[in-house]
């Protein structure tokens, strides 16, 4: 069967609004969690958030996009995002509409970030708003397919917290059974009351900014952004850069409880023991563990007791939560690109707020910046409703 | 992959023989609501209690499959809204209380993956689980997923459903944005309407799929899906249908084609009907159902009923006889809004 | 006018039958001393931030987590005699 190639990536975060920015911030070990600046709730003055810096009108701007209507703060995230990855990738406009080029996207909040306006729609209180037909999951995929003119199969995906980690191993997936050549993978999610006051209402969000797998750790920040990958299968990019080969993937459910982890850990287990037996890769092989660590009590522990059961040696392991908060749908992608970075430059980032690591397992996160020959990498993503994946990068 | 088992909640009385033996629940209006079980002597009332009517729904479906068959390797649901009802009461409780202190459970249910998470959980089923929430196309791309699984040989049996519910909410969303006709139609005289506008529909339809026919109900022999496609673009999608599975259009006995009273699209359904398969017989779907975004999932049902040897079905939903071949091929073809366009191929 | 003891504790299963939805159970078949959180009721941690959210709107009681929250939750009396002891 195929091998499955990244030949490009495009970003946009807490940590910068490109690939580039995103990169020097990790190498410097700085967060990008702080004080929200265009997002509008409550919660600003009190909650950190993984904000990107950048308002609607700006965001608008960027993409030339200034008069257009309709087009929630999810849907911008994301073509900065598609636009980088396909530049990056240098996909010409053939390749771009051919029927063999596909688009996989995910989402959780979608349209709904304009909570407001959802609010008056559904209630058919005044007169329809601007996004009236933006409001689904699966809208923001249906202005990329009509900007880039895709023609191939699209589809969004929400498995919350998992969502684009799954759009990657299905996009991978439809390469490998012949049925697409090349394919743009990720997500993208945006801050909106709607998530703020869902996790605040379970009790779940952090006052101060997250300490991933700290034993002071007490709930998640809240982050948004958009990643996505173009992926290719090998016949098809033998003359394009190559950042990454899509190694192996696994999936698997908790079937535990809506939004906690079994303590046994099955989900998060059996998604890395099933990413590495997609493809017969040793866990000893595995250099670097981007883990899922939301900073949460149930999910860091859990995680961790995973990594114990998978792997006899633990790995290196980090959580860049701590850098960009949890961008929910779009932290698989996102965080498969910071994984990607690691494989390129032969380095792992330290996760950061972690000043008294979980002591049950004896196991600590990355600690400052490292220098490692990196070959392979995991990216782990778990989400409410008992999702779980893991995917294995390795380096091309 | 042959699909083995199902259960379908909706509009007409498809939770029990009723259906399938004539009856015909009559519709008139703009909402089809379903016809459902008593739940409470399906679902624990433990976690009924927090199920919003999407989650009822396809748990309602689901479970008894999901008991009938302990070794499901995989849940795989399409669901464009997931539970939209709780979603805006939850929303409600934002705007009412001020971003306050709120109740959770609205929050947990509304994630359109709740219900292939509740499936997972009541079923203690830790196989591979997805949802697709791609609008008109959500059902369509749970199917290619379950279909690949299949081709990888990584699963023998599993679990594929389309849901969605109608929801005070959704359906004023829906209305604001011109969905819906504006005068009352009885549901015979949906199809041949002249105005703008469909109906609002709800459903969940449940496959248990394998990879063997085992005196089962059809296969699911392909799917095919295009977006914002020109006229040639949704030809080509076809063909390469066609192609892939060595098929002409003559092939194809049975069409069962999306049309839904809204004049709007039509010509899509005319062009497939009558340019691309004209010696194909038609039958409707959705003037039993009404519309909603994963109503192919209840086309599915109804073509696995049919071609494993239903006929009281088939004078509710006749459209064009051309010839009088029995049910060999099921070409399903829907669109939504005319932007997101789908082919699913079934067969004996 | 104030409640007596009796009167708070039936409002009380009144307000958990319905924050909780408990179908087929009336305010009444919940016993004062049964442990919530056991089997027969079957709560679980989505239950208990629910019953935070009632304390706090029936009540203005406020609890800040659910590990505070355990040691006040436990059954039908120790919630009345925190609210009898916080209420505003």
């Amino acid at each position: 069967m195929e091998k499955v190639f990244v030949t490009g990536m495009g970003v946009i975060s807490a940590l910068g609004n490109n690939i580039e920015s995103n990169l020097f911030q990790l190498k410097n070990a700085k967060t990008g969690i702080g004080k929200a600046r265009h997002f509008s709730s409550k919660y600003t003055e009190s909650l950190n958030f993984g904000e990107v810096d950048l308002s609607n009108d700006a965001l608008k701007l960027r993409s030339n996009l200034t008069n257009e209507e309709g087009l929630s703060r999810t849907t911008l995230l994301a073509y900065i995002a598609v636009e980088e990855a396909i530049a990056n990738a240098q996909l010409t406009e053939e390749e771009l509409h051919s029927f063999d080029t596909g688009f996989i996207s995910s989402s959780t909040v979608g349209g709904m970030s304009n909570t407001d306006e959802l609010y008056a729609d559904a209630n058919m209180k005044g007169k329809p708003s601007e996004y009236v037909r933006s409001y689904g999951g699966g809208e923001h995929t249906l202005q990329i397919v009509k900007r880039h003119g895709i023609r191939g199969f699209s589809t969004t995906i929400n498995t919350a917290c998992s969502s684009s980690a799954n759009a990657i191993m299905l996009g991978a997936r439809l390469i490998k059974s012949g049925r697409l050549k090349r394919v743009i993978v990720g997500g993208a999610d945006s801050l909106a009351k709607y998530t703020v006051n869902g996790f605040n209402a379970l009790m779940i969000l952090s006052d101060n900014p997250c300490k991933p797998f700290d034993i002071n750790r007490d709930g998640l920040t809240l982050g948004e952004g958009a990643g996505y990958l173009i992926l290719e299968g090998e016949n098809s990019c033998r003359d394009k850069v190559k950042l990454a080969e899509v190694l192996g993937y696994g999936n698997a459910n908790d079937a535990f409880h809506p939004s906690a982890t079994s303590d046994e850990a099955f989900g998060p287990r059996l998604a890395m023991h099933r990413a590495l037996e997609s493809c017969a890769l040793k866990p000893s092989s595995v250099d670097y563990i981007n883990a899922h660590g939301t900073g949460t009590p149930n999910n860091d522990i859990t995680e961790q007791y995973a990594f114990n059961e998978v792997f006899e040696k633990v790995p290196p392991f980090n959580s860049t939560k701590s850098y960009t908060g949890h961008t929910l749908a779009a932290s698989g992608s996102i965080e498969a690109i910071f994984s990607i970075f690691s494989l390129q430059n032969n380095e792992l980032y330290p996760s950061l707020n972690c000043k008294n690591p979980i002591r049950e397992f004896n196991i600590q996160p990355i600690a400052q910046v490292t220098p490692k020959d990196v070959n392979h990498v995991m990216s782990n993503s778990f989400g409410f409703g008992g999702n779980c994946t893991s995917l294995i990068f390795s380096k091309a | 992959m042959y699909i083995t088992d199902l259960k379908a909640i909706s509009p007409q009385k498809t939770y029990t023989d009723e259906f399938l033996t004539g009856s015909k629940v009559d519709h008139e209006g703009k909402i089809y609501n379903v016809i459902e079980p008593d739940y409470m002597e399906l679902i624990p009332k433990g976690l009924l209690r927090r199920m919003g009517k999407a989650v009822r729904m396809g748990v309602g479906a689901g479970l008894p499959l999901v008991k009938a068959h302990p070794d499901l390797d995989a849940i795989v649901i399409g669901t464009a809204n997931g539970g939209l009802e709780d979603c805006i009461k939850f929303l409600n409780q934002i705007v009412e209380y001020d971003e306050g202190v709120l109740t959770p459970t609205n929050f947990v249910q509304s994630t359109p993956n709740a219900m292939a998470g509740q499936l997972a959980l009541m079923g203690s089923n830790r196989g591979y689980n997805v949802t697709y929430t791609n609008g008109g196309l959500a059902f369509e791309d749970a199917l290619l997923d379950a279909l690949l699984l299949f081709e990888e040989g990584a699963v023998k049996k599993m679990m594929l459903g389309g849901i969605e519910e109608i929801s005070d909410y959704n359906y004023n969303i829906d209305s604001l944005a011109d969905k819906y006709k504006d005068e009352i139609v009885k549901d015979v005289d949906l199809l041949e309407s002249k105005t703008s506008g469909t109906v609002c529909g709800e459903g969940a339809s449940i496959f248990v799929v394998e990879n063997e026919a085992k005196n089962g109900y059809a296969q699911i022999v392909d799917v095919e899906q295009i977006t914002y496609p020109s006229t040639e673009d949704l030809d080509t999608c076809l063909q390469h249908l066609l192609d892939r599975n060595k098929l002409i259009p003559e092939d194809i006995d049975t069409l069962m084609i999306g049309y839904n009273g809204d004049n709007r699209h039509n010509f899509w359904y005319d062009h497939i009907s009558n340019n691309v398969l004209p010696n194909s017989n038609t039958l409707s779907f959705k003037n039993l159902i009404g519309d909603y975004r994963t109503c192919t999932s209840f086309a599915v049902w109804l073509s696995a009923h049919l071609l494993s040897g239903n006929t009281d079905i088939l004078p509710r939903i006749r459209m064009r006889e051309v010839h009088s071949k029995d049910f060999s091929r099921i070409l399903i073809y829907n669109h939504f809004d005319g932007v997101r366009h789908g082919f699913t191929l079934l067969s004996k | 006018m104030s409640q007596s003891r009796e009167e708070l504790t039936l409002e009380l299963k009144k307000h958990i039958v319905e924050y909780l939805n408990l179908l087929d159970i009336k305010p009444e078949d919940i016993k004062n001393d049964e442990p919530l959180f056991g089997p027969d009721l079957g709560l679980d941690s989505i239950d208990s931030v629910e019953m935070i959210v009632l304390l706090d709107r029936e009540y203005g009681i406020k609890i800040n987590n659910p590990t505070e929250g355990r040691q006040i939750l436990i059954d039908v009396n120790t919630i009345v005699d925190y609210i009898l002891a916080n209420k505003k």
